[in-house]
């Protein structure tokens, strides 16, 4: 029997009726048979399972060695290599997107009073006891005087301009919720204490800060100058018209609503505004230091 | 060997083309990049969890999935001594609680190469001309449901030990199996964008707007993710029943039955 490609082709086509199928627009095409030989058949068969026997192990292996520790216990691969080159390069193609999607022209949505919703206390650790309101201080360090500033909320009121601003904040965990914030610019305080010229970066801290136990755990986040200076991202003094509370970071804190929750830090007690990428309290614990959402 | 009997070529064997290099590909790796999607989801989902009651009296939970652990460690024989009844679920459906900055990383790790991934899909399909055979025909209905009733009643067919003809279809797929075919990557267009939308809702808030605000994005995201789910199940036992071939064809390309014995899942 010689295998003679017309006569293969033309079985289907002729299983193909003129039915249904022939009114579409864009018809199927009858199948394309091929006849081989037995040993052909084997030896496609064993090359292509062969292929991707190993395509799945070295995906499996890889796949493996992305888990956190905690998961490749209980999967009982206690010892199994890890190596986070994948998810660090991702991340890293993540934040790039994130930088490419951010635009300081770019309004975040705003919503009216009726619209706000609870906004919960989410300290991560304990709330810091209040006494710490009456002394505090604001510092702002690498500017381009050379010199350090020392301001108290009075020096803020009174200097700058104060806006409202009813925007949603984004947490990490995946809850939002839309709040009534006033303060001033961050792009104003830029303005009146202008940076070094090579700065990039505001290293913002809070010294008040403290872990679940109520020990001082100081909280600390980068953020980008460019970021700093979005027109909606303001230094809040206020939460729902009043001064803010103990809770949401009294006396000053920051609202980015273009960034995570975990961004918007609470109780500022200082800014350093340096060249390069300062460090990051969550980006330490595994989460992206850019957080542009 | 004094002879050499064979003058004529052996007989051949007749095979069909059915899947393109690279939807094969991207088949297989679809498996890993999904399980990968929904086990890191599931842990997204734990740091804050869509659908919730108030605090429960006695344990203070207030997740579905939580009291669902409970309830199993609770009821399920062999399973009264566990640990953390609460993340029963979690350690068993996810990377386990606790785990929102590595979840993360593989979420979005996953979630770009689900991209890539489906460009390979699109470029493998248009290549091998399977796109044709994979769009929805205005017959589609009628012949999906005779192919569901067909379904439904092949175990009890088994059973009784019945023989049923499937019904037949001229085509490479048949209605049912090309409307999930089609609706399959039409749903994971749809995980991507509403994905995108919970991921960027700032920079992108037109497209959370578009789903119904972030919330409402939040919720289309889940239930995507159970509508794969809900294919994966019976598209695996279906493909199974339907034979060796079947399952062989999605590695090597091609399949033995190139007449009247059509393929099934």
């Amino acid at each position: 029997m010689n295998s003679d490609e017309n006569g293969a082709q033309s079985k289907p086509a002729k299983a193909s009726l003129p039915g249904l199928e022939s009114r579409e627009v864009f018809p199927e095409r009858s199948p394309e048979i091929i006849e081989v030989t037995p040993q052909v058949v084997r030896r496609l068969t064993r090359r292509d399972f062969l292929a991707f026997g190993a395509g799945a192990v070295v995906a499996l292996g890889v796949a493996a060695s992305q888990l956190p520790p905690g998961t490749l216990q209980r999967l009982g691969l206690k010892f199994w290599p890890r190596n986070q080159w994948l998810l660090n390069k991702a991340q890293r193609v993540d934040d790039d997107v994130a930088e490419l999607l951010y635009s300081p022209n770019r309004l975040v949505p705003t919503y009216t009073k009726s619209q706000i919703t609870p906004l919960r206390n989410n300290y991560n650790g304990a709330t810091p006891d209040p006494g710490y309101i009456p002394r505090w201080r604001l510092t702002l360090d690498g500017l381009s005087s050379g010199l350090t500033a020392v301001l108290d909320i009075q020096n803020l009121l009174n200097r700058f301009q104060i806006h409202d601003q009813i925007t949603r904040l984004v947490c990490v965990e995946g809850w939002s919720a839309i709040a009534w914030w006033s303060g001033l610019r961050f792009e104003n305080l830029l303005q009146a204490y202008p940076p070094v010229s090579q700065a990039k970066w505001a290293l913002i801290e809070s010294s008040v800060n403290l872990d679940p136990n109520g020990n001082p755990d100081p909280y600390y986040v980068s953020l980008d100058l460019l970021t700093a200076r979005h027109p909606q991202t303001l230094l809040a003094t206020h939460y729902n018209g009043q001064p803010l509370t103990v809770e949401h970071g009294a006396p000053l804190r920051l609202i980015a609503p273009m960034k995570f929750g975990l961004k918007n830090i609470k109780a500022i007690t200082r800014i350093t505004y340096v060249k390069d990428e300062p460090k990051d309290y969550w980006a330490e614990r595994g989460y992206s230091s850019y957080d542009g959402i | 060997m004094t002879s050499r009997p064979e003058i004529s070529p052996p007989p051949g064997v007749r095979l069909v083309r059915k899947h393109h290099l690279l939807v094969r590909v991207s088949h297989w790796l679809n498996i890993l990049l999904l399980a990968g999607l929904i086990v890191s989801g599931i842990s997204i989902y734990w740091a804050s969890p869509i659908y919730r009651h108030s605090p429960d009296p006695q344990t203070g939970n207030t997740d579905y999935f939580a009291d669902a652990g409970v309830w199993l460690c609770a009821h399920v024989p062999g399973m009264h001594g566990y640990v953390s009844p609460p993340d029963w679920i979690y350690n068993h459906f996810s990377l386990g609680p606790y785990m929102l900055a590595p979840a993360m990383r593989i979420h979005w790790c996953c979630a770009y190469l689900f991209m890539v991934n489906a460009v390979v899909y699109l470029v493998g399909v248009c290549l091998g001309g399977e796109w044709r055979s994979l769009l929805p025909r205005a017959s589609d209905g009628s012949g999906a449901l005779l192919m569901a009733k067909y379904y439904w009643g092949a175990p009890f067919a088994l059973l009784s030990r019945r023989r049923r003809m499937p019904p037949h279809f001229n085509s490479k797929y048949n209605p049912l199996q090309r409307m999930t075919y089609f609706s399959i990557p039409v749903s994971g267009f749809l995980s991507v964008v509403t994905g995108w939308a919970i991921h960027k809702p700032m920079q992108l808030s037109w497209l959370a707007a578009l789903l119904g605000g972030f919330d409402w994005a939040r919720v289309w995201h889940f239930w995507l993710m159970c509508l794969f789910i809900s294919f994966v199940v019976p598209h695996v036992i279906l493909v199974f029943a339907d034979g060796w071939d079947t399952v062989r064809s999605m590695i090597t390309g091609w399949s033995k039955k190139t007449g009247d014995e059509r393929s099934i899942p």
